[in-house]
Parts: structure tokens; C-alpha cells; sequence
């Protein structure tokens, strides 16, 4: 077989970015692997300044000073709200802080692919390469579920479902890139969940107080379709006082309610392709993105499925590093003679 | 076991897939991804910019080379190589990044070796901040004379003064050259957007209980005395902070090179300000330099002091305050601590100071 001809030395970096809605994470060459949440916060005034001790802070430190800083989730709904400089400059400090965790040494070229919601690189590509650009020598920017998809040598007859927190990103995989018709986007993701379930908990506790971070909190931690488990119990307070609820029905009620858009959305795409591969590709979709950790959701989806005739369907070992490791073996695998020209 | 062919169809669909990536990217920056196809073109251009910007650089030099510099090219000149030296003065329009002190700590406490001479730190940008104004008068003496007008009066003076002594070496700059009313944090603001190396804020002082005239200098930190909360909470009546708000910043700020250099300059004005104004009244008290925290000493990650140049309460103080001449005196001695500072470290500075004693 015929070596790549990519530079293999230690004066390139190369580095796989996966920036999300509610988490980015990197990979690099040099085996580092950090995540961070994709939030960024900058201190209000000098006073808070002086408070936090940090001109910029990232993540659960963001959350945490949320009181004395400006806080941005800058790829909301997957995609950066252009004209609104912050978000851009979000980005960019997320790129930079990713870039500092994966410790390049001073002399090293950094070669980056980033992997974006597939919304975003459709609608801020440009944004997005001068938020990266001024980090690295050279760049290229694909779309998160390609990333997933490259990565695990789903390169032919395939599909990747990335169940992001802003959006939920199709893509087939026919032994090219993939072209715009190959991806769709529904909002039915992670965020849509956490919203059904803040209401669903208001009506039925209406005098507990939680706010949207505990939501979040409980999805992550109990969220399941498909196989219901004895009961799913929390603590929250009501006057003050710490009280157990039962919120067993809510959260399936919320997780289960993007699970209708996705099956639609997955036999509709399916559905272009000539029925041979339709097969091929029905056996093989892969679940990625926070959302695959949904407890029993590639359950659910593959007996959903089955009406359409029999598939099969799996969720992605390492959901917070699949895009990351998959952009790093695209940067690795891309010959020199491309990241000259970029 | 995976075929030969398999093996090959895969490497190929990579190859594509690769290339499909690429081409997308390039399409992105507007450009055809046949470029590849003709390197020769960028490396010719490339080779012609360089010849270009070197034969450029060879022609002014030539042009501008021999020319004597004068002494504000100097000043300039290493002002840029310093900024370039050092992590602490360098400023970008990136956020600005904290460096960690605590490594130069061993040096810093090296006796006789002044900060500012370590990391090579100039003054460009002095910033002068006329205490009060607008709204808020500040205090008043018993015969009427209001402290933000003998600020700004003061303040225009020793403007006038650095700028016609320095000889167009720095940019003096006031938060406030009329009566207005500004906010603190906005004084703080602008000494930071004007990126000023110094700030001065010049106040009078008013103590009810006792007739007497005093004169201190203050620079930001924790205080014990009383009275210098007190003073600091008068002072930071325009902001919306309180007192507890500073015991975690105090705390996080430690002996940072900010407060070193600060004391510096602090010890600098109060020196001159007192020996000079002794002169004129006789038994006038020197408070030397102290801590207290102000609001408008905090933002600014330069040296920053406060001096409470002399007492409206003192109906004597007051009266000397209204005549102009006295005015352009302390304007005189204040512009005399600064000059003082700047040119610490200075080895003919030091021995011309400590002969004089």
C-alpha cells in the first residue's frame, strides 16, 4: 500500500477539534485529549476582574463566576450569530484554550481540522476559519458527524446521527464527501430535552425550585427511552427544604420527544438512495454526540426502524472524543502538499 | 481476513474523500483547488515579495539611516523594544494575560534594585485624574473653595507643566478637563483605553475634628487604620462597590509588581510634596505613604496613587489654596515626585539624590 505522504516529524502539531454546542474537545498528534464545555466568560467590570483573577475563563469555571462575568455559549442552535462579535470572539478563545491544552511546543506547526455543527459550517464557514485561522499554520473545516464518520472508517454505506445538544446532524456516507443533500439538521436535540423537562418538572412540582443547570443535570445523569428503569428519585428543594421527587415520567416523557423527528428524518433520508444500498446503509448507523448516552436509544431507534425491513444500529464508544479522534486521523491522513496550500 | 483489494478500494475512497475535503475548504477561501496542480506561481510570488520588502527596507534605510535620532525617537524607539522584552507592559488588542509574578519575586526583593529598571519599563502615557467634579463637589473648606475645582485647577497646571519640562517625550492626558461629573469606573476605563503608564488622581483632604494640615499619599491595598477606610469610603462614593468587595481582591492582589511599583511612585510625590510645602507651612504633618483601598486605584494595572495634596479643613491651607501662585506651586512639587519616579533606578540619579542630603 502507498504511505501517505503527510510529515510525520515533530515540527507539525496536528490537532482534531471538535467544536460543539455544549462541549469542544481536541485531540492532537502528540496524544494529548482535553475537553471543555463550550462556555466562555469574561469578567464584567474591573472590579469582577480582579474577583476571578483571570481576564478569560472557560467552562464549569465560567458557570461557576457566572455572577461577575459576561457569559456566552458561542455555537447556540449550532450555529455562531454572526454580526455579534462576542460570539466570534467565544470561539476564538475556546480555539485558543483547546489549542494551549494540548501543549504544542513552541517550534511546532500546528495543522488543524475542525469539526463543526453541520448547520454552522453551512452558514459561518468563513466566520469560523478566521476564528481558527490566527491559532494555526494551516486548517481545514468539516462537518462534526463526517468527522465521527472518517474516524471510525465509516467511509461507504453508512450513516452518522450526532445527537448534539443545539442540533441533531444527519450524514450518509457514499465513499465521497459528503454533499449538502447527504447531511440535514433538526433542532431536536439535547437543549429541546432539557426544555421539555424543565416544563414537564414545573407542572408536576410547581412549588420546587430548580433552574436549567439542575435540568440539564438530571438529563445527564438519569436520561433513558426504551427500558424504564424502578425510579429515578432527585433532591430538590421546595421552601427551602431538601425533598426527594419521583421524576421517572418526565424524563422519558423529554427524552422520548426527539425521538419521533429523528426516525422520521433518518427513513426520509434513507429513502433517496437506491433501495441496494438503503439496506447497506440501514445496517449501518451509528449514534453520536452527548445524546447517544441516552440510555437505550439505539434500542429504540432500531425497533422503530424495523418496519422499514431490518437494521442495525450502534452508539459510538467515546462520544466526547469520537469527532476530535476522528478530525485528528483526518489531519494526520491529509497529504503535506494539501496543508501547504491552505 | 481483509483482501488485497478491499484493502486497495479503501486506501482509494480515503484518497478521494481526502481530496473532496480539501477542495471544499479551498472553495471556502474563494480559491480553485487547482492551485496545487501549479505551485510555481505562489513560489515566485512569494520570492518576488521578499526581494520587493527587502530592496524597500535597503532604500529607507539609506534614506533615513544616518540621520541623528532625536531624543523622542529614542524614547520610542525603546519603548517598542521594551514592550517586545517584556511580558508585563506588553499590550495587544488580546485580552491581556496575567503574567505570574511570583517567579521574579527573588530580583524584586533584591535591595536597591528598582522594578521599573528590571523589566526595562518606560512612561509614555501619563494619566491625570482631577478628583470629583460635575455633581459631586468633593469637600469644601470653610470660606467656600470646593476640592473639584482646586483638583482640576491643580491637575491643568502640572498637565501644562510635564508637557512643557518633558519636552514631547510623554502624553499627558486628564480624565477630566472640565466640571463634569464621571463616574470612578469610567476614569479607570479611560486610564486603560488611553493605556496610560502612570495615573495620578489628586484630592484634597478635609478633617473636621482638628485644625491641622496634612498631606499623605496613598497607593491600593488593605488598611487597618480607621481612618483611611474612611477616607477610602468617601472617596469611593461614586462606584457601587462596598468595602467587603475588596477583601478577595486585596487578598488575590498580594504583593504584586503593580503595588511595588505604586509605593514607588506614592513614596516619590509625598517625598517632594512635603519637603517642598514644609517651606510654606511650617507645621505642616507628613502622613507619608499609605493603603487604603480606592475604587479608582484598583482597575488600572499600572502604578497608581492617590495624594491628598493638603487640608481644606485648615482655614490657613484654604486661604494659601486660592491664590494661583501657591497652585502652580504643588503642581510644581507634584510634577517633581513624578520626575522623581520615573527616573529611579537611574544609577547619576541616585548618587545626585543622596548628595543633596
Amino acid at each position: 500500500m502507498k504511505k501517505p505522504d503527510t510529515q510525520k516529524d515533530d515540527s507539525v502539531l496536528f490537532v482534531g477539534i471538535d467544536l460543539g454546542t455544549s462541549r469542544s474537545s481536541i485531540s492532537a498528534s502528540n496524544d494529548k485529549r482535553e475537553w471543555i464545555e463550550s462556555f466562555v466568560g469574561w469578567p464584567r467590570d474591573f472590579i469582577a476582574q480582579q474577583v476571578v483573577g483571570k481576564p478569560v475563563l472557560f467552562g464549569v469555571e465560567a458557570l461557576e463566576n457566572r455572577l461577575s462575568l459576561d457569559l456566552c455559549k458561542p455555537l447556540e442552535h449550532g450555529i455562531i450569530k454572526e454580526g455579534i462579535d462576542r460570539s466570534e470572539d467565544a470561539v476564538k478563545e475556546i480555539i485558543r484554550h483547546l489549542i494551549e491544552l494540548a501543549e504544542p511546543s513552541k517550534e511546532q506547526k500546528i495543522y488543524a481540522v475542525v469539526g463543526v455543527p453541520s448547520d454552522s459550517l453551512k452558514v459561518n464557514k468563513l466566520a469560523i476559519r478566521k476564528a481558527v485561522a490566527e491559532f494555526v499554520h494551516s486548517l481545514m473545516v468539516v462537518t462534526e458527524p463526517f468527522a465521527v464518520a472518517y474516524g471510525m472508517n465509516l467511509l461507504n454505506n453508512s450513516m452518522v446521527i450526532d445527537v448534539g445538544a443545539g442540533t441533531t446532524d444527519f450524514c450518509i456516507m457514499h465513499g465521497t464527501i459528503p454533499a449538502e443533500e447527504d447531511q440535514k439538521t433538526i433542532l431536536a436535540a439535547g437543549d429541546y430535552v432539557d426544555d421539555q423537562l424543565f416544563s414537564y418538572l414545573s407542572e408536576k412540582y410547581p412549588n420546587a425550585k430548580f433552574n436549567k443547570n439542575m435540568v440539564r443535570q438530571f438529563k445527564e445523569k438519569f436520561s433513558f427511552v426504551h427500558e424504564t428503569p424502578d425510579e429515578v428519585q432527585v433532591e430538590i428543594p421546595v421552601s427551602g427544604k431538601p425533598v426527594m421527587h419521583d421524576i421517572r415520567n418526565e424524563i422519558q416523557r423529554a427524552c422520548e420527544s426527539i425521538l419521533p423527528a429523528m426516525v422520521e428524518t433518518t427513513t426520509e433520508m434513507i429513502a433517496k438512495f437506491d433501495p441496494e444500498f438503503q439496506v447497506k446503509i440501514k445496517n449501518n448507523i451509528v449514534l453520536a454526540g452527548g445524546g447517544s448516552l441516552i440510555k437505550g436509544i439505539a434500542d429504540y431507534l432500531q425497533d422503530a426502524l424495523k418496519e422499514y425491513g431490518p437494521c442495525k444500529v450502534t452508539c459510538v464508544e467515546d462520544p466526547l472524543f469520537a469527532g476530535s479522534d476522528g478530525a485528528l486521523r483526518l489531519a494526520k491522513d491529509m497529504p503535506s502538499k494539501y496543508w501547504e496550500t491552505l | 481476513m481483509i483482501s488485497p483489494f478491499t484493502v486497495k478500494r479503501e486506501s482509494k475512497t480515503r484518497e478521494s474523500i481526502l481530496k473532496g475535503v480539501y477542495e471544499e475548504n479551498m472553495k471556502i477561501l474563494g480559491k480553485r483547488g487547482s492551485t496545487l496542480a501549479r505551485p510555481r506561481p505562489f513560489y515566485i510570488r512569494k520570492v518576488f515579495l521578499t526581494v520587493a520588502v527587502t530592496a524597500l527596507a535597503v532604500f529607507l534605510h539609506a534614506q533615513y539611516g544616518s540621520a541623528p535620532f532625536s531624543s523622542e525617537s529614542q524614547v520610542t524607539a525603546g519603548l517598542i523594544a521594551q514592550k517586545a522584552a517584556s511580558p508585563v507592559v506588553a499590550r495587544s488588542s488580546a485580552p491581556p494575560h496575567y503574567p505570574d509574578v511570583s517567579g521574579f519575586k527573588a530580583i524584586m526583593h533584591e535591595p536597591g534594585m528598582p522594578i521599573s529598571r528590571i523589566f526595562g519599563l518606560g512612561v509614555k502615557t501619563i494619566m491625570i485624574d482631577p478628583g470629583h467634579g460635575g455633581k459631586d463637589r468633593g469637600t469644601m473648606g470653610k470660606l467656600g473653595t470646593r476640592e473639584k475645582v482646586l483638583t482640576l485647577d491643580v491637575a491643568k497646571r502640572l498637565k501644562a507643566l510635564l508637557e512643557h519640562d518633558g519636552q514631547g517625550r510623554f502624553r499627558v492626558l486628564l480624565t477630566r478637563d472640565r466640571d463634569v461629573t464621571l463616574p470612578l469606573d469610567e476614569r479607570v476605563k479611560m486610564a486603560l483605553d488611553k493605556k496610560a503608564d502612570l495615573f495620578v488622581s489628586i484630592h484634597f483632604n478635609y478633617i473636621p475634628a482638628k485644625p491641622i494640615n496634612i498631606i499623605e499619599t496613598y497607593y491600593f491595598g488593605p488598611s487597618s487604620d480607621e481612618k483611611a477606610l474612611k477616607l477610602a469610603e468617601r472617596e469611593n462614593a461614586g462606584s457601587h462597590y462596598g468595602m467587603s468587595d475588596f477583601r478577595q481582591i486585596i487578598e488575590k492582589l498580594g504583593e504584586t509588581m503593580k503595588l511595588q511599583e505604586s509605593r514607588e511612585l506614592a513614596a516619590s510625590i509625598q517625598n517632594e510634596l512635603f519637603v517642598n510645602m514644609k517651606r510654606e507651612d511650617g507645621i505642616v504633618h507628613n502622613y507619608g505613604v499609605r493603603r487604603a483601598p480606592f475604587v479608582v486605584l484598583l482597575g488600572a494595572e499600572v502604578p497608581a496613587v492617590l495624594v491628598e495634596v493638603s487640608c481644606l479643613s485648615n482655614r490657613a491651607e484654604e486661604k494659601r489654596l486660592d491664590t494661583k501662585h501657591y497652585r502652580e506651586n504643588i503642581a510644581h512639587y507634584l510634577e517633581a515626585g513624578i520626575i522623581d519616579y520615573m527616573k529611579k533606578g537611574d544609577i547619576g540619579h541616585e548618587k545626585t539624590r543622596y548628595a543633596k542630603r
